[in-house]
C-alpha cells in the first residue's frame, strides 16, 4: 500500500493546470440538425488531484476528455493548460483509453516503444524507457507478448505503460476499468494510485471518466458529477477521505449512496402526475432508452419482491450499470407503471395488474398506457387519417426533431419503434421505411 | 524474428549475441544493422540458405535474359514474332520466368498504384467524389477491352524495341489487378477504428507514422487477399494479351503481336497442324506450376506472417500454416537480409521532438502540405479527364445512328450469354459446391484445388476449344457461351465450397432435429445460407465472363480463317482490326483497312463499359442489398 495519505503537497499550487471555460459542443447529425451533447461546462483539473467526471451516459463526459486532450475543438468556450489557451492538442496529456487501443501487430514493447519514437525520444533511449515504463505497471517479462495474448487487464496496464511512457502532467483515463473484469479493476486502481503517489515522474493529476460510482468515491479527490441531454455540471463533490481508502469503510460506503442520492434525485425528480393517470400527456416526453422486455423484467423483479425496492439494490442485483437501470425505472414511470417516492421504486396497480395478464393482455394495456404518450397519440392519429394507415418513418423523426431538438432521434426512433411493436400498436417496415397501424388494430382505429 | 518490416522495431529483433564488442558499437549497427545477423551463431547455414542463394541467382540470370529481351528490336514481321517461339521444352522454363515477371511487375506497379490511389481518396474529401466513382467504374468494365488499343498505341510509340510491346502488356496486365486492390485498401484506411486513430494523435504520430503503424497494418490482410484474387486476374489478362492478333496484313493474313511467354507458347501449339499435343500438355504443366508454386511459394507464407494482424481478438480461427514460411525463418541469411531491410526502414532516431502544441490533426486528412499537393493533384486529373472526354466524343462522333443502334442489340447478345453462362454455371457448382462445403473430407482435398482452377487463366485454351467447336459444327454465337463458362464457373464454385463450409452447425442441427430434408432443407436453410456467397460468385463470375467475351466471341480458325460470334466483344476485335462500322455506307464488302478503327473502337468499348455499370447498378447491387439485409446470418 502507498505511502501516500494526502494529496500530495508539493503539487498543491494555487493555479490550475487545466480549465475548461465555457465550453459548449454540438455534433451534426445525419440530417443537417445539431446535437448538443454538452452546454456551457466549466470545470478544472487542479494540480496533485484525482478529479472525475461521473454521469450516465450519453452525458458527455468523454466528449469533455477529448476537448481537455485538443482532440476535439468545442463549438464553443475555451480550453487553458497553466492559464494559456490551448491552440491544438494538448502537451502535456496521455489517454488510456476505455477499449485500450493497442495496436495488435506490436508487441506490448513495441507499442510503448513507437509513441516514444513519435515523441521524438532519442534511439538509444527508447528501450529502456519503455522498459522502464512497462516494468512500473507490472508486465516486465511480456514485453514480446502480442496484446490479443494478454487478458483486459493486462491490456489496460499495456496502455497505461505507453500513457506514462510519455510522462505526462495529466494522464486522462476513460472508463479505464469498464472492459476489465471486476476483481482484475481492483487491484488496477490501486496501482494507478500508487503510481499516481509515487513522486518519480512529472505525472500530476488523473483525470477519470467514470460511470462506476464505487469507482470514484475510490479513487477520486473531486467528483464532478453531470446531467445529460445536453451534458453540462450538475454539481461537484469534495471527497475528502484519507488515503489510503477502503472499499469496505462505512465513510467510503456513505460517500457512495450520497453520490447515489444525488444522480437520483437530479434523474428521478418527485415530481407529482400533473394531471389524471388517464388523460394523455400535453407535451412530449423524450422516451428513454430501455428495452420493452427490461421494463417487464423489472416489473415482474419488483413483484417478487413484494412490490417495491431501492433503486441501488436493483442495479446491484441485476448487475446492470446504474444509469441504464435509472433509465429503465424512468420509462416505466412514463407509462405509469412504477411510480419513485425518493430512491424507491413502488409497483403501481397497473404494474401489478400487467404483471398478472396473460400475454394478449399484456398487450392491450402496454398499447393503452402507450396512446397516453404524446408521441404515440399523435402518430396515431396521423397514420388514421392516412388511407392505407401508413406513414413515412421521417414523419415520425420531424415530430422527435421538433419537439425535442436535443434528444437523438435516431436512437429514440428505434425506441418508439421497440415500444410500439411491444404493444402490437405500430409496425415498422424496415425495407419500405414505413410505418403502419397493426392488422388487428384498423377496425378499432378507424371507429374510434 | 523479423517483426520490423513496419519498422515497429528492428533492435528488439535483433537478439543477436556479438562475440566482439566492436560490432556493438552504435556506427557498425547503423550502417550494417541486421546485415551481419547472419554471425549468429544461434542459426546455421543450411541447405534452405542454398535454396535462397538459388533462388537469387536464377532470379538475376532471368532478369538479366528480361532486359536483353527488352532492349532487342522487335521482330521484322509479324509472322518472324511468331515463328521466333520456340516449342521445344526446354524453351518452356524461360517463357513462364517472362510471364511470370510480367505478372511481378505489373503487380508491383499496382500496389505502387494502389498505396498512392487508395490513401489519396481516403485522405481528401473532395478528391474523393470523383476517386472512388471513377475507381468503382474501372473495376466493373471489363479491361481486356482496352488491351488493343493498348497494343496498338505503345507499339507505335517504341518501334525499335521490344519494349513497346512488354509495357502494353504489363500495363494490360495492371489494368486486370489493380481496382480491387486499391478498393480494398481506401475501405481499410477509412475503417481505422477511431480509438487507434486517437491513440495515434494523442501520441503525435506524424502522418508517415500513422500510415506505416496504423494505417498500412490495419489494411494489410485485406490487401494480401486482394492481391492473391488480382493476380488470378493477372494471369487472365496476360493469357489473352501475350498472343494478340490485330488486323491484317497486305496479304489477308492475321498480324500477331505476340512476346514470348507461356500465352504465345500455348497459342503457337494450336496453330500447328495437327496439334502439338506435347507443347500443350507442357503448357498448362508450366502455368499450373507456376500457380502452384506461387500460391506454395508466396502467398500461403505471407498470409501466415500476415495473421499478426488481425485485429479481432481471440484465436478461434484455425492458424495459417506455412511450410515454407517455416523453413524461411529457420534460414539464416533471410532472417538477416529482412533484418537489414528492417532496419533501413526504422526512422532515424534522435529527431528532436516538436516542441509545443500542435494543431489538432483530423485523423481522416493528411498533413497540410500533401492538402496543396492534393488539390494539385486533383486539379491536374480532372483536367485530363475533361480532355480525355473531349477526345472520346469528338471521336464517337463520327459514327452513324445506325452503328449505335446495331452495337445496342449486340451488346443485347452479349449479355444473354454472360447471363447465360451463368446460370449453367449456378446449376452444376451450385448442387457440387454445396456437396464439397458440407463434406469436411472433400472440402479439405477439393478447396485448394478448385482455388488453382479459379486463378487458371482460361482464354490459354480458347484457341483449341474454338478450334474443337469449329470441327464438331458449333458456330461461336452458341460456343462462345462455353468458352465464357470455362473461365467463369470455378468463381462461383469456390463461392459456393466458402458458403457451405460456414453454414452454422446449430442450424444444420435444428433441420436435421426437425427432420427438414431435401429439397425442404434446400429452400429454407442452405440456399438462404449461401445467397450472399452466391452473389459474390456471380458478380465475380460475371466480371469475368464480360472479359471473356471480348476473347470468346472472336477467333480464328486452324487456317487463320476469322470467326465471330454477334455479339460486343466480337465488335472490340473487328473494330481492332480495322473493319468498317456496321451501319456506315458502304460496310458491307468494304476491305478492312490496315489500321484499326478508333471510332469504332471507342463507341463498342464504351457501350460494353455502360452496359456492364448499368447493369451492376440495377441488378448486382440490389442482390448484394438483399444478401446484406435479409440473408446475412451474422446480422
Amino acid at each position: 500500500m502507498p505511502a501516500t495519505t494526502e494529496p500530495r503537497a508539493d503539487r498543491l499550487r494555487t493555479s490550475n493546470l487545466c480549465e475548461v471555460k465555457g465550453v459548449s459542443h454540438e455534433f451534426p447529425q445525419p440530417n443537417g440538425q445539431k446535437l448538443r451533447v454538452l452546454d456551457d461546462v466549466t470545470l478544472a483539473v487542479r494540480p496533485g488531484e484525482v478529479v472525475a467526471l461521473l454521469g450516465p451516459s450519453g452525458c458527455g463526459k468523454s466528449t469533455i476528455l477529448r476537448i481537455i486532450a485538443g482532440l476535439i475543438k468545442p463549438t464553443r468556450g475555451e480550453v487553458f493548460y497553466h492559464g494559456q489557451p490551448l491552440p491544438g492538442l494538448n502537451p502535456g496529456v496521455a489517454i488510456v483509453f476505455q477499449s485500450f487501443a493497442l495496436y495488435p501487430w506490436m508487441t506490448v514493447q513495441q507499442n510503448v516503444e513507437t509513441v516514444l519514437r513519435a515523441a521524438g525520444r532519442p534511439g538509444g533511449e527508447l528501450k529502456g524507457r519503455a522498459e522502464g515504463s512497462i516494468r512500473m505497471v507490472g508486465l516486465s517479462g511480456f514485453e514480446e507478448a502480442y496484446p490479443r495474448e494478454l487478458s483486459g487487464g493486462m491490456k489496460q496496464r499495456v496502455g497505461m505503460a505507453r500513457g506514462l511512457s510519455v510522462d505526462p502532467e495529466i494522464l486522462l483515463m476513460d472508463e479505464p476499468f469498464s472492459h476489465v473484469d471486476a476483481l482484475t479493476a481492483e487491484s488496477l486502481r490501486a496501482e494507478v494510485l500508487d503510481i499516481w503517489g509515487a513522486q518519480k515522474q512529472r505525472l500530476s493529476s488523473i483525470l477519470l471518466v467514470s460511470h462506476d460510482i464505487t469507482e470514484v468515491a475510490y479513487m477520486a479527490d473531486r467528483i464532478v458529477i453531470l446531467a445529460a441531454n445536453p451534458g453540462r455540471v450538475r454539481t461537484v463533490v469534495e471527497n475528502k477521505l484519507p488515503r489510503p481508502r477502503d472499499y469496505r469503510s462505512q465513510q467510503l460506503l456513505s460517500l457512495v449512496d450520497y453520490l447515489h442520492e444525488i444522480i437520483t434525485h437530479s434523474e428521478m425528480p418527485d415530481v407529482p402526475t400533473p394531471a389524471g393517470p388517464q388523460a394523455p400527456s400535453k407535451t412530449y416526453e423524450p422516451l428513454p432508452a430501455a428495452l420493452p422486455s427490461e421494463i417487464s423484467g423489472l416489473l415482474e423483479y419488483l413483484d417478487a419482491r413484494g412490490g417495491k425496492e431501492d433503486v441501488y439494490r436493483i442495479a446491484g442485483d441485476t448487475n446492470r450499470e446504474f444509469g441504464q437501470v435509472i433509465n429503465v425505472v424512468k420509462a416505466a414511470e412514463m407509462l405509469d407503471l412504477v411510480d419513485t417516492p425518493k430512491r424507491m421504486v413502488v409497483l403501481e396497480p397497473d404494474g401489478k395488474r400487467f404483471v398478472a395478464a396473460s400475454p394478449q393482455d399484456r398487450q392491450s394495456l402496454w398499447r393503452q398506457h402507450l396512446l397516453r404518450l404524446r408521441l404515440f397519440k399523435d402518430v396515431f392519429e396521423a397514420l388514421k387519417k392516412q388511407p392505407r394507415y401508413e406513414i413515412d418513418r421521417d414523419f415520425v423523426l420531424e415530430l422527435i426533431v421538433m419537439n425535442m431538438p436535443q434528444e437523438n432521434y435516431e436512437r429514440m426512433f428505434e425506441t418508439f419503434s421497440h415500444w410500439s411493436r411491444f404493444g402490437d400498436l405500430f409496425v415498422y417496415d424496415e425495407d419500405t421505411e414505413k410505418i403502419s397501424i397493426a392488422d388487428g388494430l384498423i377496425e378499432e382505429g378507424t371507429k374510434g | 524474428m523479423t517483426r520490423a518490416v513496419f519498422g515497429c522495431d528492428p533492435k528488439g529483433s535483433a537478439q543477436v549475441p556479438f562475440r566482439e564488442a566492436a560490432l556493438n558499437q552504435p556506427f557498425f549497427r547503423r550502417v550494417w544493422g541486421g546485415a551481419i545477423g547472419w554471425m549468429n551463431r544461434s542459426r546455421k547455414l543450411g541447405w534452405t540458405d542454398l535454396i535462397f542463394v538459388l533462388i537469387i541467382v536464377a532470379l538475376v540470370v532471368g532478369l538479366w535474359h528480361l532486359a536483353v529481351h527488352w532492349e532487342a528490336p522487335p521482330p521484322k514481321s509479324s509472322q518472324e514474332a511468331v515463328d521466333s517461339i520456340s516449342l521445344s521444352p526446354l524453351a518452356l522454363p524461360l517463357y513462364t520466368f517472362y510471364s511470370l515477371m510480367r505478372g511481378v511487375i505489373a503487380y508491383a506497379l499496382s500496389l505502387l498504384f494502389t498505396l498512392v490511389y487508395g490513401y489519396w481518396a481516403a485522405k481528401d474529401k473532395v478528391a474523393q467524389r470523383v476517386l472512388i466513382p471513377m475507381l468503382d467504374i474501372l473495376q466493373s468494365i471489363p479491361v481486356l477491352g482496352f488491351a488493343p488499343l493498348l497494343l496498338l498505341v505503345f507499339v507505335k510509340a517504341f518501334p525499335n524495341h521490344n519494349v513497346g510491346l512488354e509495357l502494353a502488356v504489363i500495363i494490360s496486365i495492371f489494368t486486370g489487378q489493380a481496382w480491387n486492390m486499391t478498393f480494398s485498401f481506401y475501405q481499410s484506411v477509412r475503417a481505422v477504428p477511431s480509438d487507434m486513430h486517437e491513440a495515434a494523435t494523442v501520441y503525435r504520430f506524424n502522418w508517415w507514422q500513422r500510415f506505416k503503424w496504423v494505417e498500412l497494418p490495419f489494411s494489410a490482410i485485406g490487401l494480401i487477399w486482394n492481391s492473391m484474387m488480382s493476380f488470378a486476374g493477372g494471369w487472365f489478362v496476360l493469357s489473352v494479351v501475350e498472343a494478340l492478333d490485330i488486323g491484317k496484313d497486305e496479304a489477308g493474313n492475321p498480324v500477331h503481336y505476340w512476346s514470348p511467354g507461356i500465352g504465345s507458347y500455348l497459342a503457337k501449339a494450336s496453330l500447328s497442324d495437327p496439334w502439338d499435343w506435347q507443347a500443350m500438355v507442357l503448357g498448362v504443366l508450366a502455368m499450373t506450376v507456376m500457380i502452384v508454386a506461387l500460391d506454395q511459394l508466396l502467398w500461403r507464407p505471407v498470409v501466415a506472417w500476415a495473421q499478426k494482424f488481425r485485429v479481432e481478438e481471440g484465436g478461434a480461427q484455425e492458424a495459417t500454416t506455412s511450410w515454407f514460411l517455416n523453413l524461411l525463418r529457420r534460414s539464416r541469411l533471410v532472417s538477416a537480409t529482412l533484418e537489414w531491410l528492417g532496419e533501413l526502414l526504422a526512422p532515424r532516431s534522435g529527431r528532436k521532438a516538436r516542441a509545443g502544441a500542435a494543431a489538432p490533426v483530423d485523423p481522416t486528412q493528411g498533413s497540410p502540405a500533401m492538402a496543396w499537393v492534393s488539390r494539385g493533384l486533383f486539379v491536374v486529373l480532372v483536367g485530363v479527364m475533361i480532355y480525355g472526354a473531349w477526345c472520346l466524343v469528338q471521336l464517337i462522333l463520327q459514327l452513324q445512328a445506325a452503328t449505335w443502334g446495331v452495337l445496342l442489340v449486340d451488346a443485347f447478345w452479349t449479355l444473354l450469354r454472360v447471363l447465360a453462362s451463368l446460370v449453367i454455371g449456378t446449376l452444376w457448382a451450385l448442387p457440387a459446391g454445396l456437396a464439397i462445403g458440407l463434406s469436411p473430407r472433400l472440402s479439405r482435398v477439393l478447396q485448394p484445388v478448385v482455388q488453382v482452377l479459379a486463378s487458371f487463366p482460361a482464354p490459354l485454351f480458347f484457341p483449341f476449344v474454338i478450334i474443337g467447336l469449329q470441327a464438331v459444327g458449333v458456330n461461336l454465337d452458341w460456343g462462345s457461351i462455353l468458352l465464357m463458362l470455362l473461365g467463369t464457373q470455378w468463381y462461383i464454385l469456390f463461392n459456393v465450397i466458402a458458403g457451405a463450409m460456414a453454414v452454422p452447425a446449430d442450424l444444420k442441427e435444428a433441420a436435421r432435429s426437425y427432420n427438414i430434408k431435401g429439397w425442404q432443407r434446400f429452400k429454407i436453410l442452405y440456399f438462404p445460407a449461401l445467397f450472399p456467397f452466391l452473389v459474390t460468385g456471380w458478380v465475380t463470375a460475371a466480371g469475368g465472363a464480360w472479359n471473356a467475351s471480348i476473347v470468346a466471341e472472336f477467333g480464328h480458325d486452324s487456317h487463320s480463317q476469322v470467326l465471330a460470334a454477334r455479339g460486343l466483344g466480337a465488335d472490340i476485335m473487328k473494330a481492332a482490326d480495322g473493319e468498317p462500322e456496321p451501319g456506315a455506307p458502304g460496310a458491307k464488302g468494304a476491305a478492312a483497312s490496315k489500321d484499326a478503327n478508333y471510332p469504332y473502337l471507342a463507341a463498342s468499348v464504351l457501350v460494353l463499359s455502360l452496359v456492364v455499370i448499368v447493369f451492376n447498378r440495377l441488378v448486382w447491387r440490389r442482390c448484394y442489398l438483399l444478401a446484406e439485409t435479409r440473408f446475412s446470418i451474422t446480422r
